[in-house]
């Protein structure tokens, strides 16, 4: 399947690497980085024009981005009717939501290139949780700039080594939002600990 | 604290299976990282394999010889083909294996650098 993605990239250029990237903000598995790598080495060799593959690659993304944030925001319904039954459910909505005030913007900036795995998730995420439209397109722009530059460009630079940039990217970027994650899931243990103990001792202090 | 209490566990069994799980997805991709470092150091890894969706620029481009040494063993004229061929489209052109163009293509590769 990727060996039949690469031989579109000279004939269709720009069209195939916009495909990749959009699907790819849909949580869709698409070698969207090793694509923008190849654009960038094709333009190196004198292939295709620096501009279509830009432009493809940042076309591709934005509308992917958008795409997944009305699919996010269309399903919050749901979350939405979850939250007002109450409970468990409720507290974790309450408290996505605020983190997505205070942080939205910065999530969806860093998710596109720094953690890019997490992006799509983001997506439908923000979506979901309510971020505003205007700071989800600010940090989807700015976002995507940084990684369509950062690919193309090293695709472009290194256009010798295209499989071992794209393996190295991939395995950094795995590896960069397996610690966001952690981080992130360890912080709600720490504090579910934390609530557990005062639990306890506010039993064994009434007993 | 109470992360070694089975109560605490029982509580909140679906966040710790996701830490588990992004724990070990961490870890999974900083072996790869270890093993394509040490992989790639070794010099002779380095250059890309040629294959069917590249073009003859592509692959001069890549392996750093003039794109004339790839043309001329192709047996293309400059302006002669449509500039995005491919291996492949050269390969289904003539009725030839891929692979047979590309073991030509190496062999030119080799002997070009051999001479400078």
């Amino acid at each position: 399947m990727t060996d039949w993605l690469f031989t579109l990239v000279p004939i269709y250029g720009a069209w195939i690497i916009a495909l990749a990237t959009y699907l790819s903000c849909l949580a869709i598995p698409m070698p969207s980085s090793f694509l923008m790598l190849a654009g960038g080495a094709f333009v190196a060799s004198g292939d295709l024009a620096l501009s279509s593959v830009v432009l493809g690659a940042f076309g591709g993304a934005i509308l992917g981005d958008q795409t997944g944030y009305v699919l996010g925001r269309k399903g919050g319904n749901f979350l939405a009717r979850g939250a007002k039954r109450g409970g468990k459910r409720r507290a974790l909505i309450v408290r996505a939501r605020a983190f997505l005030d205070r942080w939205g913007v910065l999530s969806v900036f860093l998710s596109r290139w720094l953690f890019s795995p997490l992006g799509p998730y983001i997506n439908f995420l923000g979506g979901a949780g309510g971020l505003r439209w205007s700071g989800f397109t600010l940090g989807s722009l700015t976002g995507e700039s940084v990684w369509v530059v950062l690919y193309v460009g090293l695709g472009y630079t290194f256009s010798g080594q295209i499989a071992q940039v794209a393996e190295f990217a991939g395995d950094i970027a795995g590896l960069l939002a397996g610690l966001v994650v952690t981080f992130g899931l360890g912080a709600m243990l720490l504090r579910a600990a934390r609530r557990h103990d005062r639990r306890v001792k506010a039993k064994s202090e009434t007993a | 604290m109470s992360f070694a209490l089975p109560a605490f566990w029982k509580r909140h069994k679906p966040l710790l299976l996701a830490f588990v799980l992004a724990v070990a997805t961490t870890g999974f991709f900083a072996v790869k990282l270890v093993i394509a470092t040490v992989y790639w150091s070794d010099p002779a890894h380095r250059d890309q394999h040629i294959e069917g969706w590249m073009t003859p620029g592509y692959i001069a481009h890549s392996w750093n010889v003039p794109p004339e040494v790839i043309g001329t063993e192709l047996g293309l004229q400059p302006g002669g083909t449509p500039k995005r061929i491919t291996l492949d489209d050269i390969a289904r052109e003539r009725g030839v294996a891929v692979d047979t163009l590309i073991q030509q293509i190496e062999a030119a590769i080799a002997a070009s650098r051999g001479r400078n």
